[in-house]
């Protein structure tokens, strides 16, 4: 290259640097790179472009995962996609911010006995739809698109979607002579109000916009609702950019209190870019778990916040139902193994439950009584929970049970580097301490493989490691997990090994329908006394909350029945 | 040989490698167990996992389950990405072009810097500068790309505030069009400053942090190169001629230095391409490397076989290209022997 090259080689060098750093000093002034509002100017935020009006400002949250539908029929629930839902869409009623109770939505109402908006053999639910609420397109809310989103889910009902909650429980939909929006159970149910109306699955769509886009196919996905929204919500969907963000503009003829603040969802899967960015200012709040507390701790600007405890508690799984020439070749369990309520006992006292509270979660956790978890209606305080690592007790029962002196070898499948495999190697560590000749193989494998053992029937594992989805009613957790003739019942096969299992499943039964709350507290105090002598699961820790925002977010809060990172963005402002 | 036909010929063998090398890597993901998994949620029952099972083949013998995949693949068809949630061939053009507009901008830093620094190490043998520019190559190479990556981002983003992290100021991506799908090219289409602007912005740093240590490769072979070649006989009888030291270093001994460069050059960027993986995580580039780890995590076999198949085919037509050019620049290599 002669000099005249060499010269426009680095002319042109510098012209790419020169914009390069006008960029940076431009976000410089903003003191927010990629306007982001943390830490800045908020009233610049949003914009990296001097030329366009800026927005109010922009809350920027880091989540861990990026959604896979925004769709109420076919999003999963506990997957990312919930979070979005409860910024954009609306259901009939809403959990109340400040802890469980309920409170109107888009029905003017919560129906009650008293209000007498529930018949008098308790399965007719009443709701007037409240007027002047526009859908993002613009078109009308009315009973007929309450009616028209819940019918949509359950003739969809796509498969791993949550429709099976309404399919379950809802006879039939209609729309009154006076415009309100009635729904006809198969059953009096104690848990429909809660368990049912506030889920993310019972959002109402905007029913223009499903017909301009597709319509309704019985067991097919739609399309245009996976990758859009139309809600009636306080926030409007503006981009889904996949693998980056989502932005989210205030809904300016929203019918209620409106948001404060723009929104923005950051797509960041790496936990220590998340906390980088939180103490940069970048991100007002970050998807974060306790094992990264001690990062965050002390860190100017910050704010931690631990109240609380997530609803999902981590268990352990025993499957009653072990499809014996399928176990790994090193299992040498009998095929009955779990049958013998001695055993479980044994595993629940063998368990090393400090040393996961302490060790993995850092401390900011609790132990958690069967089944019920803290926070949910019916949790009983009372009831005897298995809190103590028990070696002796443990012994007595593997003694008493005959397995003592033989041992044995079982495999625990999990997936590979999160929570779950800690607290399978804490069952591997307790069990393989207390006697030489237990030996616990923990399979960690990665999500889609763990999936299909979980997903299979019978589980070809003998144990498994997870967490419960999160439900707002007990009765969905007893039927789930508890119910010798539920999902997990079924597979895992329960009728086997509880001592009384007509008891159990009467009981539970029994407060899935009694509508009075202090005879069904009662029902499931009795419940969990039980289950303590005759556990179906081990339950690790009841996992504490973890939420790391910046200190200048005004009005946080947060509620756990929410779906995860358990807060509403419209409710938030900044100083 | 010529050149063409030798083109021709490992052309028409191309197509029997990728064949081979498809039904290695289908067999070796299957090892790993059925790819049902990424496709279930514990909300779905025995009978949904079958009938999933059935429709994706799932249940046939491998032999039949790959050729399902190869049809598939000739109809145009990679399967569906349950990382994504979406086909395969819809993510991975968005994917790959963000891919590619990172590895030539990192291409772009580690030739530019590094041709030049191993040009003037190499001509200034054993003397400061040379020692500098070691010091520089060996850091380069020897650094881990994860602690380089964060250490841009404590400094330049978190203490700074200089340059972002991500791709895009997403307001300013979408207000232009993307018909190539690489934000700075489109952005000069577009002829939009701001977007140029913001596009220059943010490929910086993850552009600096790949690009660093592929530079100190690239130094390192060309100065030894070209210190071999200025003790060639030739370099002398170019020198007796009365050639200025300029013109001996330009047009003789660096011509022929850059031989084994351009090799190590084209297999850096294949490199570039798909090593990515570190700084698009770390960086939150949308490109193929963090998609992959996603998807290797995760167990998503299809996106995995896309990924390997493209790095694969990649590495195949590199390697095609490289010998061509070293043909061209070395007259005395025979084609195909």
């Amino acid at each position: 290259m002669d000099t005249r090259g060499r010269l426009l080689a680095l002319l042109a060098g510098l012209v790419l640097l020169a914009a390069a750093c006008t960029g940076a000093s431009e976000a410089g002034d903003a003191d927010a790179p990629e306007g982001a509002a943390g830490g800045g100017d908020a009233a610049t935020a949003g914009t990296g472009d001097e030329g366009e009006e800026a927005p109010a400002g922009t809350f920027v949250h880091a989540a861990d995962d990026e959604p896979l539908s925004l769709d109420p029929a076919q999003v999963e629930p506990g997957e990312g996609g919930e979070t979005m839902i409860l910024q954009v869409y609306e259901r009939l009623v809403e959990i109340d911010p400040n802890g469980p109770d309920l409170v109107p939505g888009l029905s003017t109402e919560v129906p009650s006995d008293d209000n007498g908006l529930i018949s008098e053999d308790g399965l007719t639910y009443t709701f007037p739809i409240r007027e002047g609420v526009t859908f993002h397109d613009g078109t009308e809310l009315d009973a007929e698109a309450v009616k028209y989103s819940w019918d949509r889910v359950m003739e969809m009902d796509l498969p791993g979607s949550a429709a099976s909650l309404l399919i379950d429980n809802v006879a039939e939909t209609a729309v009154s002579d006076d415009g309100a929006f009635e729904v006809t159970l198969d059953e009096p149910s104690a848990s429909f109000l809660r368990a049912v109306v506030p889920q993310m699955v019972a959002s109402v769509v905007s029913p223009d916009a499903v017909e301009s886009n597709g319509g309704i196919t019985a067991g097919e996905p739609n399309e245009f609702m996976t990758t859009n929204m139309v809600g009636t919500g306080p926030y409007r969907l503006i981009t889904w950019n996949r693998g980056e963000n989502l932005q989210f503009e205030i809904y300016d003829d929203y019918w209620d209190e409106p948001a404060n603040l723009d929104l923005r969802i950051e797509v960041v899967p790496d936990p220590d870019v998340r906390v980088l960015g939180l103490r940069a200012g970048e991100y007002d709040m970050i998807e974060t778990d306790p094992s990264f507390i001690g990062d965050i701790e002390g860190a100017e600007g910050v704010n931690l916040y631990t109240e609380g405890l997530l609803v999902e508690p981590i268990h352990i799984g025993f499957n009653l139902n072990i499809p014996e020439d399928e176990l790994p070749e090193e299992d040498t369990i009998p095929a009955d193994f779990f049958h013998d309520p001695r055993i479980r006992r044994a595993f629940n006292h063998a368990y090393d439950y400090e040393a996961f509270l302490q060790g993995a979660l850092g401390g900011f956790g609790d132990f958690n009584p069967h089944y019920i978890p803290q926070g949910i209606f019916g949790y009983d305080p009372e009831a005897p929970v298995y809190d103590q690592q028990d070696t002796a007790e443990a012994e007595r029962l593997f003694r008493e049970a005959g397995v003592w002196d033989e041992g044995f070898t079982i495999s625990v499948i999990t997936e590979e580097a999160n929570l779950f495999e800690i607290a399978a190697l804490v069952l591997k560590d307790s069990l393989e301490g207390l006697n030489p000749n237990f030996q616990v193989r923990v399979l960690a494998v990665a999500e889609a493989q763990f999936d299909e053992a979980h997903a299979s029937d019978p589980v070809p594992y003998a144990m498994w490691v997870k967490n419960t989805d999160p439900f707002a009613d007990p009765d969905a957790y007893m039927q789930s997990y508890i119910h010798p003739d539920g999902e997990w019942g079924q597979i895992h096969g329960f009728a086997q090994g509880y001592e009384n299992p007509e008891q159990i499943a009467s009981l539970i039964d029994d407060a899935a329908t009694e509508i009075d709350e202090p005879t069904r507290e009662e029902l499931y105090s009795e419940l969990q006394n039980l289950l303590y002598d005759d556990p179906m699961w081990l339950i690790a820790a009841q996992e504490g909350i973890a939420n790391a925002h910046r200190d200048d977010v005004e009005g946080f809060v947060l509620n756990t029945l929410w779906p995860r990172p358990n807060v509403k963005f419209a409710l938030f402002d900044k100083s | 040989m010529q050149i063409r036909d030798y083109v021709l010929r490992r052309l028409l063998v191309l197509p029997l490698l990728v064949v081979g090398t498809s039904i290695i890597v289908f067999s070796l993901t299957r090892i790993g167990g059925s790819p049902i998994g990424i496709y279930l949620s514990h909300e779905m029952d025995a009978q949904e996992v079958a009938q999933l099972e059935e429709r994706f083949h799932l249940d046939d013998p491998l032999p039949v389950q790959y050729v399902y995949w190869a049809t598939g693949v000739l109809r145009g068809d990679l399967g569906w990405s349950g990382v994504a949630a979406a086909p395969v061939t819809e993510v991975f053009p968005a994917k790959l072009t963000a891919s590619m507009e990172l590895a030539i901008a990192s291409a772009i830093v580690a030739v530019v810097l590094g041709l030049a620094l191993g040009t003037y190490a190499g001509a200034r043998r054993n003397r400061l500068p040379d020692h500098i520019t070691r010091i520089f190559a060996i850091s380069g190479a020897s650094m881990p790309l994860f602690w380089f990556a964060i250490l841009l981002l404590i400094v330049f983003w978190v203490r700074l505030g200089w340059f972002p992290v991500g791709r895009s100021n997403a307001e300013i991506f979408f207000s232009i069009p993307h018909p190539t799908g690489m934000y700075t090219v489109d952005a000069l289409l577009a002829t939009d400053a701001t977007a140029l602007r913001d596009a220059l912005w943010h490929l910086a740093l993850p552009a600096i942090c790949l690009g660093y240590g592929a530079t100190a490769i690239i130094a390192r072979m060309m100065r030894s190169s070209l210190v071999e070649e200025l003790q060639e006989d030739y370099v002398d009888a170019a020198r007796a001629k009365g050639l200025p030291e300029r013109l001996v270093l330009k047009r003789h001994a660096r011509r022929n230095a850059l031989i084994p460069t351009v090799t190590v050059i084209g297999l850096t960027f294949g490199f570039l391409l798909q090593g990515a993986v570190v700084a698009e995580i770390i960086f939150q580039w949308p490109g193929l490397g963090r998609w992959m780890a996603d998807a290797v995590l995760r167990g998503d076999q299809a996106t995995i076989m896309a990924y390997v198949m493209f790095t694969s085919v990649l590495f195949l037509v590199v390697n095609l290209v490289v010998d061509v050019v070293y043909a061209y620049l070395d007259r005395r290599v025979v084609l195909g022997e």
